[in-house]
């Protein structure tokens, strides 16, 4: 017996660093492969997504009832702008870090002409002439715009509203 | 020389998996030790919340990737009976409520892999402007396959064995917030089995 108790410490150190590795890069390597879906089909911005049908597939969960964009956001290369109109209904707009965390969320009764941040890694120096400061806890991440549109017309109303918002590099306005 | 390399070989690999695989088990349980009960609904405080541990955090990506914290929406999420069966297609199901201590809210069906079930019914979800409901906010619907002679109805058709419902209460009261558990959730009730009416 006592010569397995160097081979079963061996298990037991590799089990549990393998055990923490796993749990711990589980909600990135999801993000990861949530974010490159989201970043498909060209550049950086917005991607306003379709009405949601029983066909979609990007993430998991969707609501029907909602109107849904994403934008993948990188400060490797500086800061960012994100814009969001408002409009007629409940919307809001959510930032999620690399972890999956959701760090930021601002809804129409709390900004009721609508939300423009500019979104800055944490620690980062804001630039000169930065609207209101976020401050991301990873260089990626992904913004969410909902809007409440359960039937056709309040989509169509949504997706007008939509059609000018931001998310682009930092430029002084 | 080689038997002893082997050996250690076999102790990394064997640790690997322990490992990996007792993770991944955490993992898809994490979902439930996490979760907080409303009726026979079940809830996740920590959904989306920088506060949330590694495992809540890890087992909400997989079930329930970028949703909003509890201060903006709180979910519910049921995926049994009241004898605490799957939920299945081929059963018949009746949802009764109530008006909810939210600003706006929804009840939608998913499919055991958490998409959306492909079916074309029209009828993914019920939500609070166009629920049918009595004068005093009181509301039916059936949860079923085939389209009933309803006046509000969640298809389940493709949806076929351990479906869930998700309900989600978008800007919910200062009460609702501090005590989900109170919310006054909707009752599930089995109409009947086997048959796709």
């Amino acid at each position: 017996m006592k010569g397995w108790l160097p081979f079963l410490l061996v298990v037991a150190i590799v089990g549990v660093a393998a055990h923490a590795a796993t749990v711990i890069a589980t909600p990135r390597a999801i993000m990861n492969v949530a974010m490159t879906r989201l970043a498909e089909n060209g550049g950086p911005g917005w991607r306003h997504a379709p009405r949601t049908t029983a066909d979609a597939r990007n993430i998991v969960r969707p609501s029907p009832d909602l109107a849904y964009s994403a934008c993948v956001y990188d400060l490797a290369d500086g800061p960012m702008t994100i814009t969001m109109a408002p409009s007629e209904d409940y919307w809001s707009l959510s930032l999620y870090a690399a972890n999956s965390d959701n760090f930021f969320t601002r809804n129409d009764r709390a900004a009721r002409e609508g939300v423009a941040i500019t979104l800055v890694r944490r620690g980062a120096a804001p630039p000169p002439g930065a609207t209101e400061v976020v401050e991301s806890p990873s260089a990626r991440g992904v913004a969410i715009q909902r809007r409440l549109a359960p039937t056709a017309g309040a989509y169509a109303i949504a997706d007008a509203a939509r059609r000018g918002d931001l998310c682009e590099a930092f430029a002084a306005r | 020389m080689i038997m002893g390399l082997l050996k250690w070989a076999a102790a990394i690999v064997l640790g690997f998996a322990l490992g990996v695989g007792s993770a991944l088990l955490v993992i898809g349980f994490g979902a439930q030790r996490a979760s907080d009960a409303a009726g026979a609904w079940t809830i996740n405080r920590l959904a989306g919340s920088q506060a949330a541990d590694p495992y809540t955090r890890a087992s909400v990506a997989r079930v329930g990737l970028l949703a909003l914290a509890q201060s903006e929406t709180i979910y519910f999420n049921l995926a049994e009976d009241e004898d605490g069966r799957r939920l299945s297609q081929a059963c018949r199901y009746e949802l009764t409520g109530g008006p909810m201590p939210a600003r706006w809210w929804s009840i939608t069906l998913y499919a055991s892999d958490n998409y959306l079930p492909r079916n074309q019914g029209d009828a993914l979800s019920i939500d609070a402007t166009s629920v049918r409901a009595d004068e005093a906010g009181r509301w039916a619907a059936t949860v079923s396959a085939a389209s009933p002679d309803a006046e509000n109805w969640i298809s389940s058709d493709a949806a076929g064995d351990g479906f869930s419902l998700t309900l989600r209460l978008y800007n919910p009261t200062d009460a609702a917030r501090a005590a989900p558990s109170d919310v006054p959730t909707p009752r599930l009730r089995t109409l009947s089995c086997g048959d796709s009416t």
